[in-house]
């Protein structure tokens, strides 16, 4: 069986000159300045693959390129250079949320996100009775989402990413919203996903999320994979960085992982 | 899913060797043309909620609600009723329907050109959320402006049988087929609105200032004769005229409602041809920038 989510030699450019600069003046000038340097590589030479029923956890400081990495698995930015492979269906509510429509109510932005995720809406409206009482947000889901608190927008966001049964699903720090409650449910979901044979990608700060749940993980820095393997080892090196950067040294630049890290991770 | 070839898998190890093999490959024009049209087909459902959604939000929180839809055009044209025949003192017959003829499909165009502006930009967090075909956007935006239309002609029937019921014709059914050159042309220009303007955000500004100019330059509240007698010396002034598509547009609107006669078909041949030549290039335009749209949002 092949790999639920192979990466190789990844890069994903951003273009400065155009990104952040919203008007034609302001391109015309940086354009007559050639200053400053015109790309920004948010990631490159990242490997790693992900297997059926593995979970893998996305570790780094901020700016590393995490989130980036989410987006190009999601199939949300192209990547640049490098091949990147996700088999079946792919749920990517990274840090949205069920917010697709403010104005409409939580069962209308219900339908929305699945159509915008490209389900059939007859499966759609099949789910929307798990996902409401998953959500458990009472009455509220014929308010308008604007009306909703974050930890509620959060809880039904939750619910519409884990309720279509994805194949992969790609989780952006979304586990730490809620009140104690709605994280022990949602932990539980988690660990059913895992049970059942799915691959999930996890970005998260919080390294007991990383060691509990998560079979492999990455350690990513200035868009290079630094370190991977078991997640107490590369937790483990992060915080050792963490704390050398902390004390105002500049931790050895360890060297980018690139093509080796296929076979790290696997 | 990213395509890959079991022989770029087993390639070499080195990372230089293997990045030239996997630079992103552009599909020519005519793939993406089908693929866009294969798009729009599978994300009908998606369109159609979108669009529905626009309304819902139109009629919500007014006291009047839906009745706007209908409120909306007839007021504009009171607004140009009282400043051209009452002010101007124009001596046009039935100067009322002369100009809701207009206005009518006017409404529609801007209405959905100014959506189309900010459709992609305000959906800024859904497209860093989600994959799915940006396309739908400026289609909705289209088709939202359309259904805004089609609730004009309530009223517009509605004066044709209590004040105008002289000017009641057959050729009002051939109304679909001048709506259908104009949908065409529409949804082209929506398409380079929406994406440029995740660029350069100047297009939200300047595309108030650009629509009232073409308003004023169509022959919208007065009759394109007006322009051929101005130019009766300079012919060819004329003939560059009637290139501004909204020229062939209003004039065929105005034949089928207000004069009972066929629509202009030769001008409306080369709106047509215009709008044809436009729709594809934008949607060449529009493919070509979609892959940026979430890296600059």
């Amino acid at each position: 069986m092949p790999p639920a989510i192979q990466v190789r030699a990844l890069g994903v450019r951003y273009n400065l000159r155009l990104t952040r600069r919203n008007t034609v003046r302001q391109t015309f000038m940086s354009l007559a300045r050639h200053k400053g340097p015109t790309h920004f590589w948010a990631l490159r030479d990242v490997s790693f693959r992900v297997d059926y029923g593995e979970s893998l956890a996305v570790i780094g400081p901020n700016g590393a390129g995490k989130s980036t990495l989410l987006q190009v698995l999601a199939q949300i930015l192209e990547p640049t250079e490098g091949m990147i492979d996700v088999q079946g269906r792919i749920s990517s509510l990274l840090t949205l949320g069920a917010g697709f429509d403010p104005e409409l109510s939580g069962r209308d932005n219900i339908e929305l996100a699945g159509a915008f995720m490209g389900m059939d809406h007859r499966d759609m409206r099949a789910r929307m009775p798990g996902i409401i009482e998953f959500a458990d947000i009472g009455q509220f889901i014929d308010a308008p989402i604007k009306t909703y608190s974050s930890g509620m927008n959060a809880r039904l966001g939750f619910s519409i990413a884990t309720a279509v049964d994805p194949d992969v699903l790609l989780l952006d720090e979304v586990l730490s919203t809620g009140d104690a409650t709605f994280r022990a449910k949602s932990q539980e979901r988690v660990m059913e996903l895992m049970r059942s044979a799915r691959a999930i990608v996890l970005v998260t700060h919080d390294m007991h999320w990383a060691n509990e749940f998560c079979n492999r993980a990455i350690l990513l820095e200035r868009g290079n994979v630094v370190a991977a393997g078991h997640p107490s080892d590369v937790v483990a090196v992060h915080e050792e960085r963490s704390a050398a950067r902390q004390s105002g040294h500049q931790p050895d630049p360890l060297p980018a992982i690139v093509d080796v890290g296929l076979d790290a991770v696997a | 899913m990213a395509a890959i070839t079991p022989n770029q898998l087993r390639g070499p190890a080195t990372t230089e060797a293997v990045r030239p093999a996997y630079r992103p490959v552009r599909p020519g024009p005519v793939a993406t043309l089908r693929s866009t049209v294969r798009e729009i087909v599978t994300h009908r459902r998606l369109i159609g909620y979108l669009v529905r959604a626009d309304l819902k939000k139109r009629g919500a929180d007014t006291f009047l609600g839906n009745v706007w839809w209908f409120l909306d055009p007839l007021l504009t044209m009171l607004v140009y009723v009282i400043l051209v025949s009452v002010i101007l003192q124009s001596t046009q017959e039935a100067y009322p329907l002369f100009i809701f003829c207009a206005i009518l499909p006017w409404k529609w165009f801007s209405a959905s050109v100014a959506d189309a502006v900010t459709c992609v930009t305000t959906k800024e967090k859904v497209i860093k959320q989600v994959r799915f075909p940006k396309v739908v956007l400026p289609v909705a935006a289209t088709v939202g402006g359309l259904v805004s239309f089609v609730f004009g002609l309530v009223p517009l029937g509605a004066m044709l049988i209590i004040l105008f019921p002289n000017h009641i014709s057959a050729m009002i059914l051939l109304l679909p087929v001048v709506a259908a050159v104009q949908f065409v042309l529409t949804f082209a220009i929506c398409l380079l609105a929406a994406a440029i303007t995740v660029f350069y955000r100047d297009i939200g500004n300047l595309a108030g200032h650009l629509l009232r100019i073409w308003f004023y330059l169509s022959p919208a509240l007065y009759s394109s004769q007006r322009i051929q007698s101005i130019a009766t010396n300079h012919p060819q002034l004329y003939s560059i005229y009637t290139l501004n598509p909204f020229a062939g547009l209003f004039e065929s609107y105005r034949n089928l409602i207000y004069y009972g006669q066929p629509p202009e078909w030769g001008l409306l041949g080369i709106v047509l041809v215009e709008a044809s030549i436009l729709v594809v290039l934008s949607v060449i335009v529009f493919r070509r920038l979609e892959p940026s749209f979430a890296k600059v949002l």
